[in-house]
């Protein structure tokens, strides 16, 4: 139960409708009973008499007890799904306020598609904590307690067995099946995840297959990790018909049980025969109420998980450094820099060390994988190095806190998020002052200029081109105006014209900023004051345009190859 | 859904199990009642002893445990159908997927296809373990309680048959208006929930401008706003179930008023049959409402299945081939071949020959059909029309093995699979290497070295899961299959980006070296690479447009000439 803590507390933030789900659920039960009771009742009363009274008290009750029943049924799912939809709502929020001092460097350890939708899908699943976990047993559990008492008044022993069929049925069959769910697990998951991975390799890397003859081979490989997961799901599937199949056979055993004991002391003459349809009616219906407590082991371990995965997730150490970083323009100084991902065996940054003097224009170029994007982030202090340091101007980076960093910082990266709303929401992120004069100069330095700031933007910016979206975030950065620019490939969507006459716009306008530019594209480095060349993680070759022409070393030899590339 | 249908009604062991099973519920059902009142008639108006009911007591036990036996059975043969179905779908579409030869060459389609493989095949799972066996208990159970209750007491019966028909009635035009509801919702609930999505998406650039923290108000309030279009789509589907329950109910009190009339008044029914007719329809009432349910889970089957039978229904047209081997050196002809596949892919009909060991480069803007026309030359797609001739053979008479036993093909984007460097480079050969071998492939596609560094060598697990390579290590590892195979027909994407020197001097020493032994085919982005070629083939709209050398095309061929101006004349733009 500990996992579900959190959970638990943000459900019983909503009293009022958990309050009234679970007064409603227990008079809906409660008709039910009385409906099935004074049924019971009334015709062994009318097979005794002959009064027209016994007719009609029969007739409106069973109006009276069913109407009830439907309508007590009807307010309580209302309110237990309101409740559930809240805590849902209370879940997300308390959720994100964990998660955002992790972000971005969680996503850095963590593949971020991966986790992201993973969280979802969690939350999302925890919405049948209260509805079939939390809430159930109470309800039933009320149910027969109220049974029990309103037996014992017409029979002690009678109302002990529906005790022992409630106790059965409410706490021990649900226990027994929980414990033993998570003792034995399905492996769905496990499964389900080699079954997506085999089908992905089936379908992407169907050309290769196909040509080197292994298509047959990995299809039976394919068959044979589906029967795998069907068969996990089987299983699973199985477990389920057999709680479900114990709890109803529980529940009617019960009932028996008070049959029996009912019938025995009727004919001792202990208990009126009377009565004895009644009692029996009441006890099945008390118990028809149990249906759900049988999904209840199922949902509770699966509660239980994705709890435990979301408070995995926010269970890190946000970064809790305070330094902030120096005011007015700074010198940055990059000594030995190292960087290992997580579980990778090789660096991913090797001893990198250089400096990015105040005002001046850095590029850092290199293959893909060379280590371009690893070094932004270290410089964003998204991920921490392995060995080495950063220093802005005589302050250590590994001693400021994050957000005090990206506050001083221009940045473009390659992935930049927009939000549902308009182009003027989506620059106003960047300066929530800004007048509509200042958000149109800076549609304007990109480009831009034809764009209405109300122009809608779907989500993720889907209705953007890529090179529109490079430039509104370019704008963005603009907009922000500090004096460290930080861009990772930024313009790799635009047209070359364009980009080079947005950089050199933006170059001029601030000649004292500090920019760094990362890019695969070799053009227009010529006004660079110093370009860095990396290979493998490893800092190579170092000089302006000019002086790396010369050397016709490894930027040359680059530089050679991109001349030749029509695309 | 009739193909669901179909697929399930195809066990037909199975559905005929679920019959005799849901005729045992049916009698244990009757006899729960009958047994039920048989005690309490003996015991409170016939004063019979406890000794004298035991028998009853013990057949009562006896139905109880065959109702939760029959329900057991039906429920566990539910599974099973459900899972041999969806087994049934999973294998029909891989092997749809295996045969269709475009599966390769569409990119963006493989994701939609892993979807309907895993999601779309599990949203028929409702369909098969839910309502075919609700449907068959629909059909067999009520009909059996019906038929006692109109031998016990036949006007009751009539009020049922007049009755329940009520129940499919309202819940077809209750179900049709929560539909309704629920579909005039469904984009803002889609907007709702994706809300928090797009904010996770997002937060990276919101922490980077520092505006993280306001937007939990936000995901709250968005969290709200769903919970109260979700409740206003529920509140109707509830409404509806509260609906049913007053028709049942109401049909319920006019038996109960019909049953107490004859007990109390005519006395013209003793309590026995009075109280079984009295339990068993509401029995009656509630399978009929379960029917609804269930009905409601196979209409959330509905859109997978379509979605199937769509994709199933597809017919593919599959490259044939026969029997002739293929001897080295490889000698290619095209007659009048063409290609057409829906929009986008298509080529004009298009005649050329390919003289054993000779390279051809394939020049054209993107879309243009330089892939479409490597693939069809490489026996992937089918020609629409023409003829493909290998060593003067047509194509279909080839044995398949043959040809691609002979042939490479490396693009520019390899997919590694999941397993060892040594599975992935052996992928070529089809049979195990020896060490020595592949220690030779993997020092001329220059990735020895880097193979030799890691711990556990060519045994390192690659691909998903496994130690991540970069774009020119990937290229490099397909090279070595390329020099395992020793291939006598190439065809090479050449990469267009974001290599690194080394693997660039790798490829084109690569190159050089296989093109000795092999005819070679050129998807060329380097100049270099297209002057070299011993002929250029230029294509535009799917169109071959010219063919010829280097010098043959810049004298005869303008549009070619002035790419290639343009091409040099653009770089030189920029350095200046």
């Amino acid at each position: 139960m500990g996992e579900l803590k959190t959970v638990f507390w943000l459900t019983l933030k909503e009293k009022r409708d958990v309050a009234l789900a679970v007064v409603f659920g227990f008079l809906a039960g409660l008709a039910g009973v009385a409906l099935l009771g004074a049924s019971g009742y009334l015709i062994s009363k009318a097979a005794l008499t002959a009064q027209m009274t016994t007719l009609v008290v029969m007739a409106a009750s069973l109006k009276l007890f069913g109407f009830a029943a439907a309508i007590t049924r009807y307010a309580e799912r209302l309110f237990s799904h309101r409740a559930t939809f809240t805590m849902l709502g209370h879940l997300r929020g308390s959720f994100f306020e964990r998660l955002a001092p992790l972000a971005p460097g969680i996503f850095q350890r963590h593949q971020s598609g991966d986790l992201l939708s993973r969280i979802v899908g969690d939350v999302e699943s925890l919405q049948n904590f209260l509805l079939r976990v939390l809430y159930p047993p109470i309800v039933v559990g009320m149910v027969l307690v109220a049974t029990v008492f309103f037996t014992s008044f017409y029979s002690l022993p009678m109302a002990l067995v529906v005790l022992a069929g409630a106790i059965f049925v409410v706490v021990i069959l649900p226990a027994f099946f929980a414990l033993r769910r998570r003792k034995k697990t399905h492996a769905t998951g496990a499964t389900r995840g080699a079954f997506a991975a085999a089908s992905a390799e089936f379908l992407y890397g169907f050309k290769d297959l196909k040509i080197h003859l292994a298509l047959d081979r990995k299809s039976v490989e394919l068959q044979e990790t589906a029967h795998r997961y069907e068969q996990a799901q089987k299983n699973e599937g199985l477990e389920e018909n057999r709680v479900q199949s114990v709890n109803a056979l529980v529940a009617f055993l019960a009932s028996f049980f008070v049959l029996a004991t009912g019938a025995y002391f009727v004919s001792t003459g202990e208990l009126s025969g009377l009565y004895l349809a009644m009692l029996v009616m009441v006890s099945l219906g008390a118990f028809e109420n149990v249906g759900p407590l049988a999904a209840l082991p199922a949902y509770y371990e699966e509660s239980r998980i994705a709890a435990r995965r979301l408070e995995e997730v926010v269970g890190e150490e946000p970064d809790h450094n305070t330094g902030a970083m120096p005011m007015g323009p700074l010198d940055v100084r990059v000594d030995r820099l190292s960087y290992r991902y997580p579980n990778d065996l090789r660096l991913s940054l090797d001893e990198v060390s250089f400096q990015l003097p105040q005002g001046s224009k850095t590029a850092i170029v290199g293959p893909s994988g060379s280590g371009k994007s690893t070094l932004l982030q270290l410089l964003l202090k998204v991920a921490e190095p392995e060995g080495g340091e950063i220093r802005f101007g005589n302050e250590a980076l590994s001693g400021m806190d994050p957000e005090n960093v990206w506050e001083r910082m221009n940045i473009v990266l390659q992935e930049n998020h927009f939000f549902s709303g308009t182009i003027e929401s989506n620059l106003r992120i960047a300066d929530e002052q800004a007048d509509a004069e200042r958000l149109r100069e800076a549609l304007e330095l990109v480009h831009l200029g034809h764009m209405e700031l109300t122009a809608p933007v779907y989500e993720k910016g889907r209705n953007l081109s890529g090179g529109e979206k490079q430039r509104i975030a370019m704008a963005r950065a603009f907009l922000k105006g500090e004096r460290l620019w930080l861009l990772d490939e930024p313009f790799s969507s635009v047209d070359g014209i364009t980009a080079r006459s947005i950089y050199s716009e933006l170059l001029t306008r601030h000649p004292q900023d500090t920019f760094v530019i990362i890019s695969h594209d070799l053009t227009g480095l010529e006004g660079m004051d110093q370009i860095l060349v990396l290979e493998n993680g490893r800092l190579i070759e170092q000089g302006d345009y000019q002086e790396l022409m010369e050397r016709r070393g490894y930027f040359y030899g680059l530089k050679k190859i991109e001349e030749q590339v029509f695309v | 859904m009739g193909s669901l249908k179909q697929l399930a009604y195809r066990q037909n062991n199975r559905i005929r199990l679920l019959c005799l099973a849901s005729f045992a519920k049916g009698f244990a059902m009757i006899g729960q009642a009958l047994f039920f009142i048989w005690v309490a008639d003996a015991v409170f108006l016939k004063d019979a002893s406890f000794e004298e009911v035991l028998p009853v007591l013990g057949a009562l036990l006896a139905v109880i445990l065959m109702r939760a036996g029959s329900s057991y059975a039906i429920g566990r043969l539910g599974v099973t159908l459900s899972v041999e179905a969806r087994r049934g779908l999973r294998r029909e579409l891989i092997s749809s997927y295996q045969e269709n030869p475009l599966q390769g060459s569409i990119a963006g389609q493989s994701g939609r296809k892993v979807g309907l493989l895993l999601e779309a095949v599990d949203d028929t799972d409702g369909y098969f373990s839910k309502y075919i066996p609700q449907m068959i208990q629909s059909y067999t159970i009520p009909l059996m309680l019906l038929g006692v209750i109109f031998y016990l007491n036949w006007t009751t019966g009539l009020i049922i048959l007049i009755t329940a028909p009520f129940i499919p009635l309202f819940m077809a035009i209750v179900g049709k208006r929560t539909k309704q509801k629920a579909d005039e919702k469904v984009e803002q609930l889609a907007g709702f929930s994706g809300a928090f999505l797009d904010v996770l998406q997002g937060l990276t650039t919101l922490r980077l401008f520092g505006q993280a923290k306001r937007q939990s108000d936000t995901i709250r309030d968005n969290s709200l706003k769903f919970r109260d279009s979700t409740m206003d789509v529920l509140k109707s589907a509830f409404l509806s179930s509260l609906t049913l329950e007053y028709i049942s109910m109401l049909s319920i009190g006019i038996v109960a008023l019909e049953i107490g009339l004859r007990l109390v008044v005519f006395d013209s029914i003793t309590f026995f049959p009075a109280f079984l007719v009295l339990l068993l329809v509401p029995d009656f009432f509630n399978l009929l409402k379960e029917f609804g349910s269930a009905f409601h889970t196979a209409r959330g089957s509905a859109a997978s299945a379509e979605l199937l039978s769509e994709e199933l229904a597809k017919s593919h047209q599959p490259v044939v081939w026969g029997e002739s081997p293929v001897n080295a050196p490889i000698e290619l002809a095209l007659e009048q071949v063409s290609f057409q596949y829906g929009e986008g892919f298509h080529l004009e009909p298009a005649s050329f020959g390919l003289e054993a060991g000779t390279s051809t480069a394939l020049v054209g803007a993107s879309g243009s059909g330089k892939s479409t026309l490597m693939n069809v030359m490489a026996g992937l797609l089918p020609a629409a029309g023409g003829h493909l001739l290998i060593n003067g053979i047509p194509q279909e008479q080839v044995s398949e093995e043959a040809w691609f036993g002979k042939l490479a093909y490396i693009t520019q984007d390899p997919y590694l699979f999941a397993g060892t460097v040594k599975e992935n480079i052996e992928l070529g050969m089809g049979r195990g290497a020896g060490q020595q071998e592949l220690a030779v492939a993997a020092q001329k596609a220059g990735i020895l070295e880097l193979v030799e560094s890691l711990p556990l060598g060519f045994d390192t697990m690659i691909g998903e899961a496994g130690r991540g390579l970069s774009g020119g290590e990937k290229q490099r590892l397909v090279l070595a299959r390329a020099f395992l195979k020793k291939p006598s027909l190439l065809f090479f994407d050449e990469p267009t980006a974001g290599l690194d020197l080394h693997t660039e001097q790798v490829l084109q020493r690569a190159i050089e070296e296989l093109s000795k032994e092999a005819t070679v085919v050129t998807i060329a982005h380097r100049l270099h690479t297209i002057r070299n070629a011993s002929r250029i083939i230029v294509l535009d709209a799917g169109r071959v447009e010219a063919i010829g050398t280097h010098e043959e095309l810049m004298d005869s061929y303008s549009p070619y000439r002035s790419m290639i101006e343009a091409q040099q004349g653009g770089k030189q733009a920029w350095v200046n």
